[in-house]
C-alpha cells in the first residue's frame, strides 16, 4: 500500500501550504477586521468621473 | 405654512432625530438641526449621497457647532509629530481612531474621503479597532484640514495624547501557534489511526513506520515552538523556587516526547506524538478563550484621554496652540465653549459656567466667579474664557487621584495555583514511588509504562483547562449581556464581593436627564413655543431638558438673546420679553441659593406664570435591583450632587442603604478605602471621572457606558447603561458559575484518580492513555461550557 | 501615489458565460440520452460512438469540467478583479486559458467518443489531452496569483481563499492521479495497479468533487450571494472558519468510496471518520449562506436569482448531509454500485452547481450588457421546472436503490437467490425512463434559460471594460512594530532550528519514497499470473467500450453478494490491473469472476445479440467487434510498457508475444467453430471473450490445486 505513503505525503504538503497561508494570513492582520471586508464588496467601484 | 407642518413629526434625514424645525428642509429632506443640514449638503455637493442610501438615517445629531480654529493646533509641527505614524517629504501616514463610526455608511463615507478633500489619497477603515488610516499628500493638504474635512461631516477623530502612543496588542502571538499546534495534533491524530484501527492487522510495518516519521515530523514544530510557553513558565516558577502548574504540564509534555522518541528509534514501536500536541492545543486554546477580551473596548484610560491634546496659550505674539503637556503656571490659556479645562486654574476673563458633572458628579454646571479656582477636567459651556494655569496638567488635583497608589490586584491564580502546586507535587511524587517500586521490581517495561502513563494521565490540563475554558465561557456570556471584564482575573474577586457601593450621577440616575414637572398657571400653547424657543438657544442641561419637555412643533427665532451664566437666559419672541432662570434671575432682588436650586422660574412681559421643577431620572427597574442587591450584599451610595435628591433615595433603598452627598472624589477614594479597611469586599460602580479613584481603589471597579463609544474611567470592568440594572443578576451568575469550576475540579479529579489506579500498576498502555487524556479534557471542557450557558441562559442578549 | 485608473475587462467573463451556457446544454443533452438508453438501449442506434459505456464519460466530463468549469472561470475572471480592485494580471494568459480549455473539451468528447479513455471515472481523458489540462490550469493559476499580487485591496475576500484552495488541490490531484505510461499517440496505461490505483483513483475522484464541484462553488457563493442580496454575508468570521475547516479536512475524506473493497479495513475507517467530521464546515457554510438572507425573505420572492441561490444551498447542505450519511459503512453497504450514488451526485450536480451558476448568470449577464433582464417571469418559470426536474430526477433514483437492494438481497427460504439479476435490470427500467423524463424538464428550463439570457443581451449593449479607480496598497499600513516574517525567523532561533528540522526530515521522507515503491507489499497470491496477450487486448477494448461503466469487478464480502457472483474479491488478484477496473455502478452483473462461467459461444451470441442470451437486458449489442479486426500491431509496445510498470513478462518476451496472441485466438476460433460459429480469428471479439474467460480464474484455478 505504498500508494498510501504517497496520497498521506501529498495531502500533508498541500495541506502545509494551506498552514503556511493561514499562518501569513493570520500576521498579516487579514483577519483583525471581520466587519468592513464583507460591506466593501458591496460597495460600487469608484469611478474616476469626479465632479 | 408653520401651520400645515406643525402637527407632522418627522425624523432628521442625516441623524433621524425628531426635527422641530420645519425651516431646516432641503428638497424634501428635513433636517433637525443645521448641523445635520450642513452634512448634508457638503456631501450632496460632492456626490456622496450613497451615505444615505446604505442605511437611513447613518449619521449622529450635529447640534453643537464647530469652532472655525478649533484645530488650529494641528498645524505646529510637534503636536502634529505626536500624531502621525508616519511622514516623508510628500507623504503622511496616520491613523485616526473615529469613536463615532457604527455602520456601512460610516465605513463607505471615510473609505471615500479623498472625494471631500483631494490631498487625501488613501483612507483605509479598521471597523473593529474604530479607526481610519489615511495618507495624505503634504503638498495638497495638511493634517489640520484633513481632521477638519472629517469633523465636517461627522466623523471627528479622537485625538489625544495616549491615542497618539496607544498601542494595540495584537492576537496573532497567541492564534499562531495555537494554529500551528492544532493542525499538527490533527493530521498526527489521523496517521495514528492505523495504530489504533489495527485490529486487521493488515497495517503493514513500513506504511506504519513511515506515518510514525511523518508523526514526528509534525511534532517537531508543536515542541519546540507551541509548547515554548509551558517551558520557560516552567523554568521560571523553578528559578523562584515553586512549581507552577505548568511545570507539571512542561514534564508531561517533555516524558510524552522523550518516551515517543525511545519508542520510535529504539523500541520502533507505537507513539504519542498526538497525545502530546493534544495537550500543548487544548492548553493554548485555553488560555487564548481566557485572554479574550473586548478589543474596542480600552479599560485603562488615564486622565491624559479626557483632555485636550492641546490649548491656546496667550504669548505676547497672541495665542499659540501648546502640547497640554508642555503648560507651565502662570499660563494664559483660551478655552472655548464644550471646551474640558486641561489644568487646574484661576478664571482670568470671560463667563465661566463649568460644567463638574464629569469631575464631581454634580449634574448641574456652576458659575465661577472671575478669580475663583476651576479644576482640570471641568467643561466649560459658554463662552470663551481665559484661565490662568495654577499647577501643570499632570499635578492637577483630579490627575492625583490617579497618581494614587494602584490598588494591588488580587491574584486571580491564587488559589489555583496553591492547588496546583500539591497536585503537581503529588503527582510527581507518585510517578516517582511507582516507578522506582517497579524499579525494584527489575520490571523495566512496566516502569517505564507507569513512568509515561502517570504522567499523561495527571497532567493537570484538564485541571487547568476547567479554569481557563470556565472562565473564558463566563466572559464571553457576560459580555454577551453587556459587562465587559478587564481580564478572568476580575471573575473570581466578583465572586468574593460583599459591598457594593454606587455613584448617583450618570450611574444610578440618566445623565442629563431630568423628570420635569411644572407648577403654576397653565401655559397657553403660544406660551410653551416662546419658552421652547428660548430655550433651544442655551446649551444648559436644564435649558435643552425643558426644550425637550415641551416638544415644540415649530420654533420662532429670538431677538436680543442674552445667556447670563449660572442665572438664566432671556430674549425678545414676537416682541415679548421672555426669561427663564433661578430665582433671582427672573425676580431680581429676591434672594435663593442659585447654585444648587434645580428649580427653573419662568418670567413672560414682568409676569411669573409658574416654575419648572427639575429631578433625576433614575434608570427603570432601578429600585428592583437595588432591593435584590440589598438582599445579598451591603450596599451604599455616593453622590458629588446636593442632598436634593436625599429623600427619594432613601425611599427608593427603604433606609437599608448608607446615602452620602457632596462627596468630593477624595472622599469617594477614602470611602472605598476606610470600606476596605473593615474588611469588605468592595463592588464600586461609577461613570465619571470623579469616580476614578474610587473604581481604582475598589476591589472591583465597574465603569458605566453610555452608547458604546463614550469614554470610561479606569476600571476592572465596563457595562454598558443598559446592562446596568441587571448587574445583581450578573453577578449572580458570577459566583454560581464559579461552582461550575469547583465542579469540574472534582471531575477531572475523579478522571486523574481512575486514571492512575490503572497506570501507577503500568497496566495502561500509553496509547490508552494518550488516547483518554484528550478524551476526559474535551468532556471537561464540554462540562463547563454546557454548565455555565445553563446558567447564563438567563441573562438576555444586548448588542453593543 | 494618486488614486490610479484602471478598468474591468468584460469580455473573458462573457466568453466564459456563453462557453458555460452552450456547454451546459450539450452536455445535459447526452446525460439525457445516457439515461433513456439505459432504458431503451436501441437508442445508440447501432453505433458504436453513442453507447452508453462511451455517451456516460462524455456526459461526465461536459458537465463537470465544460460546464462547471466555464462557471468558475466566468465567476473568477469577474469577480476576482473587482475583489482585488484590479484588472486581471494578464490580458493574453486569459484569452489562452479559454481557448485553450475550449479546445481541451473539444479534443475530449472526440477521443472519448472514439474510445480513447483511461477507465478512471473523471479522469477518463487520455495523456495528452492530460498535459494539455495541466499547461492550461498553471496559465490560470499564474494568471489568477499575478493579479493577487498585482491587487489594490489589501484583504484576501473570502471567495479568493475557495478559488486558491480549489486551484492549488485541483492541480495537485490531477498531476497525482493522471499518472500514466503512454504506450502510443493516444492511449496509455496507469501507473499504478488494482488497490493502488483504485485508492488514488478516488482519493482523486472525492477530491475532485470537493474542490472542483464544491470549493469554488462555495466562493461564488460568499461572492454573488451577498451581491445579489445587496447585504453583507451573515457571519464573515463563520466563513473563514467554515474555509479552513472544510479544506483541512476534505484532502483526508477520499478512502470512503471504497468501503468494503480490498482496500485496508483501517483506510476505509480514516476515509468514514473524516466524512463524518465534514458535516460541521460543510453545514456551517450552508447556514451561513441562508442567514445572509434572514429577513430579506420578501426579495427572495421576487427575485429569480436569490430564488435560485436559495435552493442551490440547499442541495448544497442536502448533498453534504448524505454523504457523510454515504461513508457510513451499513448504510454504504446499500448505496454502493447502486443508483442512490447517482442521486447523490445529481443532488449536487443538478442544485448545486447548475442551480448557483443559472444564479449567477441571471444576476450577471444584464450587467454586462448594462440592462434589466429580458423576462423575470420565464426566470421564474425556469426557477419551477428545474425544480421539478430535480425531484422527478432524485426520486426515482431513490426508490431504485432500495428496490435494487431488497431483490439483491433476498433469498428463498431455501437459502436459494430469489431472484435473478435480470430480474432487477427489468423492474429497474421504469425508473429509469422517469429518471429520463426529469433530465429532460430540467434540460427544457435551461433552454428557457438560453432564449432569456439570449433576448437579454440583445436588449442591452455589452460593456466591454468598466472604469475603475483605487490607490495602491501602502507598504506602512500595518503598524511599524510588525515585523517581516523572516527577520522573525532570524529573532527567533528556536523557530530557525525547527525549520531547518523539517527541511531536513522533509529530504529524508522523499528518500524514503522509493523504496515504498519498489517493495510492494500487496499480499500476492502465487496463483495470479500476468495476462496473455490477447487478453491484454480484450481488456483494452472492454476499457475502450466502456464497459467499467456499468459492469463492477469487485465483490463485496456480503452473503448475497458471494452467493451471486462467486468467492469476495482480494487485494491480491489485482496487482497486473493497470489500470483497476473495479467500476462505481452495478447496472450490468458483477465480472470479476465471469471467466469460465459460460462457454465462449455465450459470450459470442450475448455481445451480438444481448436479449438473445439475457431476455430482457438493457445492454446494446456490440455488432463492430464481429468485424473490426485485432490491432496486433500495438502489442509489442503493450507488453513492453507493461513490463515497465512492473508485471513480469520475461525479457524478450515481445519475441513471442504475437505468436503466443494467434494461437490463443486461433483456439477460441476452433473453440466456437465446434459449436457452428464461423469467426476468423484476428477479430476484436475474440480477444474479449479471452479477457472474459480470464477474469477471476487465477484464485479459483488456485483453489483447484489447493484441493
Amino acid at each position: 500500500m505504498s500508494i498510501i505513503v504517497i496520497t498521506a505525503i501529498a495531502s500533508l504538503l498541500i495541506a502545509g501550504i494551506f498552514l503556511a497561508a493561514l499562518i501569513w494570513s493570520i500576521k498579516d492582520g487579514q483577519y483583525d477586521d471581520d466587519f468592513a471586508p464583507p460591506n466593501r464588496i458591496l460597495f460600487d467601484d469608484k469611478t474616476t468621473k469626479h465632479k | 405654512m408653520v401651520n400645515e407642518t406643525s402637527h407632522i413629526k418627522t425624523r432628521c434625514y442625516h441623524c433621524g432625530d425628531e426635527c422641530a424645525d420645519s425651516k431646516l428642509l432641503i428638497d424634501d429632506k428635513r433636517f433637525c438641526c443645521s448641523g445635520c443640514k450642513l452634512v448634508y449638503e457638503l456631501l450632496n455637493e460632492n456626490d456622496l449621497c450613497t451615505y444615505y442610501n446604505l442605511n437611513e438615517h447613518p449619521g449622529r445629531q450635529q447640534l453643537n457647532q464647530k469652532r472655525k480654529d478649533k484645530f488650529a493646533y494641528l498645524d505646529k509641527e510637534e503636536i502634529a509629530a505626536q500624531l502621525i505614524n508616519f511622514a516623508d517629504d510628500q507623504q503622511v501616514h496616520i491613523t485616526f481612531s473615529v469613536p463615532q463610526m457604527h455602520c456601512s455608511s460610516c465605513l463607505w463615507l471615510l473609505e471615500n474621503l479623498e472625494k471631500l478633500q483631494p490631498g487625501i489619497l488613501v483612507s483605509r477603515v479598521h471597523f473593529v479597532n474604530k479607526e481610519v488610516f489615511v495618507v495624505f499628500d503634504k503638498k495638497q493638504t495638511t493634517l489640520r484640514e484633513v481632521v477638519e474635512t472629517m469633523a465636517a461631516v461627522g466623523y471627528e477623530p479622537y485625538l489625544s495624547m495616549n491615542t497618539a502612543k496607544k498601542e494595540r496588542k495584537s492576537t496573532h502571538s497567541r492564534l499562531v501557534p495555537i494554529a500551528i499546534s492544532g493542525f499538527c495534533f490533527a493530521n498526527i491524530m489521523m496517521l495514528s489511526l492505523p495504530e489504533y484501527f489495527s485490529f486487521t492487522g493488515y497495517l503493514h510495518e513500513k506504511i506504519g513506520t513511515a506515518f510514525r516519521y511523518i508523526g514526528l515530523l509534525l511534532a517537531l514544530p508543536v515542541f519546540f515552538y507551541c509548547a515554548r510557553e509551558f517551558f520557560s513558565n516552567a523554568l521560571s516558577s523553578i528559578k523562584n523556587k515553586y512549581l507552577n502548574i505548568d511545570s507539571s504540564i512542561a514534564l508531561a509534555i517533555l516524558l510524552t516526547f522523550l518516551r515517543s522518541l525511545y519508542n520510535l528509534f529504539i523500541l520502533d514501536g507505537n507513539t504519542y506524538f498526538d497525545s502530546m500536541s493534544g495537550i500543548v492545543f487544548f492548553m493554548l486554546i485555553g488560555r487564548w478563550a481566557q485572554d479574550r477580551t473586548q478589543q474596542s473596548l480600552i479599560f485603562d484610560r488615564d486622565y491624559k484621554s479626557f483632555f485636550p491634546l492641546a490649548v491656546n496659550v496667550k504669548r505676547n505674539n497672541g495665542a499659540e496652540p501648546v502640547l497640554i503637556g508642555n503648560l507651565r503656571e502662570k499660563d494664559i490659556i483660551e478655552v472655548f465653549d464644550q471646551d474640558i479645562i486641561p489644568a487646574d486654574a484661576v478664571l482670568a476673563k470671560g463667563k465661566a459656567l463649568i460644567d463638574y458633572s464629569f469631575v464631581t458628579g454634580e449634574s448641574l454646571p456652576k458659575p465661577i466667579e472671575p478669580g475663583s479656582l476651576i479644576y482640570a477636567g471641568g467643561r466649560q459651556i459658554g463662552e470663551r474664557i481665559e484661565l490662568m494655569v495654577l499647577k501643570k496638567s499632570d499635578q492637577g488635583y483630579l490627575t492625583n487621584l490617579w497618581n494614587k497608589e494602584e490598588n494591588t490586584a488580587s491574584d486571580n491564580r491564587k488559589f489555583l495555583h496553591r492547588a496546583s502546586n500539591y497536585f503537581t507535587i503529588i503527582v510527581f511524587a507518585l510517578t516517582l514511588g511507582s516507578a522506582l517500586f517497579w524499579l525494584s521490581k527489575g520490571q523495566y517495561n512496566t516502569m517505564w509504562n507507569a513512568l509515561t502513563t502517570t504522567l499523561i494521565i495527571a497532567c493537570p490540563c484538564a485541571l487547568l483547562l476547567a479554569d481557563t475554558f470556565t472562565n473564558g465561557n463566563i466572559m464571553r456570556i457576560l459580555s454577551r449581556s453587556g459587562l465587559f471584564l478587564k481580564n478572568s482575573a476580575v471573575i473570581n474577586d466578583m465572586a468574593k464581593v460583599n459591598h457594593i457601593v454606587l455613584d448617583k450621577t450618570g450611574t444610578i440616575t440618566l445623565n442629563k436627564n431630568f423628570e420635569i414637572s411644572y407648577r403654576g398657571k397653565t401655559l397657553t400653547d403660544h406660551e410653551k413655543m416662546l419658552i421652547s424657543s428660548l430655550s433651544r438657544h442655551s446649551t444648559h442641561p436644564l435649558s435643552k431638558a425643558i426644550y425637550h419637555y415641551l416638544k415644540p412643533d415649530t420654533a420662532i427665532t429670538v431677538d436680543s438673546f442674552n445667556n447670563v451664566p449660572g442665572k438664566g437666559i432671556e430674549g425678545w419672541i414676537d416682541d415679548r420679553h421672555v426669561k427663564i432662570g433661578n430665582r433671582d434671575f427672573v425676580q431680581a432682588g429676591s434672594v435663593g441659593d442659585p447654585a444648587h436650586s434645580s428649580k427653573v422660574f419662568v418670567w413672560i412681559d414682568g409676569r411669573v406664570p409658574g416654575v419648572f421643577e427639575l429631578k433625576n431620572t433614575y434608570r427603570n427597574g432601578l429600585k428592583d435591583m437595588l432591593s435584590d442587591i440589598r438582599k445579598r450584599f451591603s450596599l451604599s451610595i455616593l453622590s458629588g450632587d446636593n442632598h436634593a435628591e436625599q429623600l427619594r433615595l432613601t425611599k427608593m433603598t427603604e433606609g437599608q442603604a448608607e446615602i452620602l452627598f457632596d462627596q468630593s472624589p477624595e472622599d469617594k477614594y477614602n470611602y472605598i478605602s476606610h470600606l476596605q479597611a473593615k474588611g469588605n469586599i468592595v463592588l464600586m460602580a461609577g461613570d465619571g471621572l470623579n469616580d476614578a479613584g474610587a473604581l481604582r481603589k475598589s476591589d472591583v471597579g465597574i465603569a458605566v457606558m453610555e452608547g458604546n463609544n463614550s469614554f470610561t474611567p479606569a476600571s476592572d470592568g465596563i457595562i454598558s447603561a443598559h446592562a446596568f440594572t441587571r448587574m445583581y443578576s450578573l453577578l449572580k451568575f458570577t459566583s454560581r458559575a464559579r461552582r461550575v469550576l469547583i465542579f469540574s475540579f472534582t471531575i477531572s479529579i475523579i478522571y486523574n484518580i481512575i486514571g492512575l489506579y490503572f497506570a501507577l500498576q503500568g497496566l495502561l498502555a500509553p496509547v490508552i492513555a494518550a488516547i483518554l487524556m484528550p478524551a476526559s479534557t474535551i468532556s471537561i471542557i464540554l462540562i463547563t461550557f454546557g454548565m455555565t450557558e445553563w446558567y447564563g441562559r438567563k441573562l438576555i442578549r444586548v448588542k453593543t | 501615489m494618486e488614486l490610479e485608473k484602471f478598468s474591468y475587462d468584460n469580455r473573458i467573463p462573457k466568453l466564459f458565460a456563453i462557453a458555460t451556457i452552450t456547454w451546459g446544454v450539450v452536455g445535459m443533452l447526452a446525460g439525457v440520452i445516457a439515461a433513456f438508453q439505459l432504458a431503451f438501449p436501441a437508442l445508440n442506434l447501432g453505433i458504436e460512438y453513442t453507447t452508453f459505456g462511451r455517451l456516460r464519460p462524455v456526459h461526465t466530463n461536459a458537465v463537470i469540467f465544460a460546464f462547471v468549469g466555464n462557471a468558475i472561470f466566468t465567476a473568477v475572471y469577474y469577480s476576482l478583479p473587482r475583489l482585488l480592485k484590479t484588472p486581471m494580471w494578464n490580458n493574453t494568459l486569459s484569452k489562452i486559458h479559454f481557448w485553450g480549455w475550449q479546445l481541451i473539451i473539444v479534443a475530449a468528447a472526440i477521443t472519448l467518443l472514439a474510445g480513447y479513455t483511461t477507465s478512471k471515472e473523471y479522469a477518463e481523458l487520455e495523456w495528452p489531452i492530460d498535459i494539455a489540462i495541466t499547461v492550461i490550469w498553471v496559465i490560470f493559476g499564474v494568471n489568477m496569483m499575478g493579479t493577487i499580487l498585482t491587487r489594490r485591496e489589501r484583504h484576501l475576500y473570502v471567495a479568493i481563499w475557495f478559488y486558491l484552495a480549489s486551484w492549488v488541490t485541483v492541480a495537485m490531484l490531477h498531476i497525482v492521479n493522471s499518472f500514466e505510461l503512454p504506450y502510443s499517440a493516444l492511449k496509455s496505461y496507469s501507473w499504478f495497479a488494482g488497490v493502488q490505483d483504485a485508492l488514488v483513483q478516488w482519493w482523486y475522484g472525492h477530491n475532485a468533487v470537493a474542490f472542483f464541484l464544491t470549493t469554488p462553488f462555495l466562493g461564488m457563493m460568499y461572492y454573488f450571494l451577498p451581491k445579489a442580496a445587496n447585504r453583507p454575508i451573515y457571519s464573515y468570521r463563520l466563513s473563514i472558519i467554515h474555509f479552513w475547516s472544510l479544506i483541512f479536512i476534505y484532502i483526508w475524506a477520499g478512502p470512503h468510496h471504497l468501503l468494503y473493497t480490498a482496500l485496508p479495513e483501517w483506510a476505509q475507517a480514516l476515509g468514514t471518520t473524516l466524512s463524518l467530521m465534514l458535516l460541521l464546515p460543510s453545514w456551517g457554510g450552508m447556514l451561513n449562506g441562508l442567514f445572509t438572507l434572514r429577513g430579506a425573505w420578501d426579495k427572495v420572492r421576487e427575485d429569480p436569482v436569490l430564488k435560485f441561490i436559495v435552493v442551490a444551498v440547499i442541495c448544497y447542505g442536502m448533498a453534504t448531509f448524505e454523504g457523510p450519511m454515504l461513508s457510513l459503512k451499513n448504510v454504504n453497504a446499500i448505496s454502493h454500485y447502486s443508483d442512490w450514488t447517482v442521486a447523490h451526485v445529481h443532488i449536487g450536480a443538478l442544485g448545486w452547481n447548475g442551480f448557483l451558476t443559472f444564479g449567477m448568470l441571471y444576476w450577471l449577464l444584464p450587467r454586462l450588457f448594462n440592462t434589466k433582464l429580458y423576462s423575470t417571469k420565464l426566470a421564474t418559470t425556469h426557477f419551477l421546472i428545474g425544480t421539478l426536474g430535480i425531484i422527478l430526477y432524485a426520486v426515482p433514483m431513490y426508490w431504485a436503490a432500495f428496490r435494487t437492494y431488497f431483490m439483491m438481497s433476498a433469498f428463498t427460504p431455501e437459502g436459494q437467490l430469489q431472484y435473478q439479476f435480470i430480474d432487477v435490470v427489468q423492474s429497474m427500467v421504469p425508473f429509469y425512463a422517469l429518471r429520463g423524463i426529469g433530465g429532460t424538464i430540467y434540460l427544457i428550463g435551461v433552454l428557457l434559460m438560453v432564449y432569456n439570457l439570449i433576448k437579454t443581451a440583445k436588449s442591452g449593449k455589452f460593456v466591454a471594460r468598466e472604469e475603475a479607480s483605487a490607490a495602491p496598497l501602502t507598504k506602512t499600513y500595518t503598524a511599524p512594530k510588525k515585523a517581516h516574517w523572516h527577520s522573525l525567523i532570524e529573532r527567533k532561533p528556536v523557530m530557525l532550528l525547527v525549520l531547518s528540522f523539517i527541511a531536513v526530515a522533509i529530504g529524508g521522507l522523499v528518500e524514503m519514497v522509493p523504496t515504498f515503491l519498489v517493495k510492494e507489499n500487496v499480499p500476492t497470491i502465487a496463483s495470479v499470473k500476468p495476462y496473455t496477450p490477447l487478453e491484454l487486448h480484450g481488456r483494452d477494448i472492454y476499457i475502450k467500450e466502456g464497459c467499467n461503466n456499468c459492469h463492477t469487478q469487485m465483490i463485496r464480502p456480503f452473503r448475497y453478494e458471494v452467493a451471486r457472483y462467486g468467492d469476495y474479491s482480494k487485494a491480491g488478484e489485482f496487482v497486473y490491473d493497470f489500470p483497476h477496473l473495479w467500476g462505481s455502478k452495478r447496472t450490468g452483473p458483477d465480472l470479476a469472476r465471469i471467466g469460465g462461467k459460460y462457454p465462449d459461444s455465450w459470450h459470442f451470441n450475448h455481445m451480438l445479440e444481448p436479449t438473445s442470451m439475457a431476455p430482457g437486458s438493457v445492454m446494446p449489442p456490440y455488432p463492430w467487434l464481429f468485424e473490426k479486426e485485432l490491432n496486433i500491431g500495438s502489442t509489442n509496445s503493450k507488453i513492453h510498457a507493461m513490463r515497465k510498470l512492473g508485471v513480469p513478462y520475461e525479457k524478450g518476451y515481445e519475441a513471442q508475444a504475437v505468436a503466443d496472441l494467434k494461437k490463443q485466438a486461433q483456439k477460441i476460433s476452433d473453440n466456437l467453430a465446434k459449436e457452428k460459429i464461423k469467426i476468423p480469428s484476428d477479430r476484436e471479439i475474440v480477444a474479449l471473450i479471452a479477457y472474459l474467460q480470464r477474469l477471476g480464474t487465477d484464485i479459483k484455478a488456485s483453489k483447484i490445486s489447493g484441493k
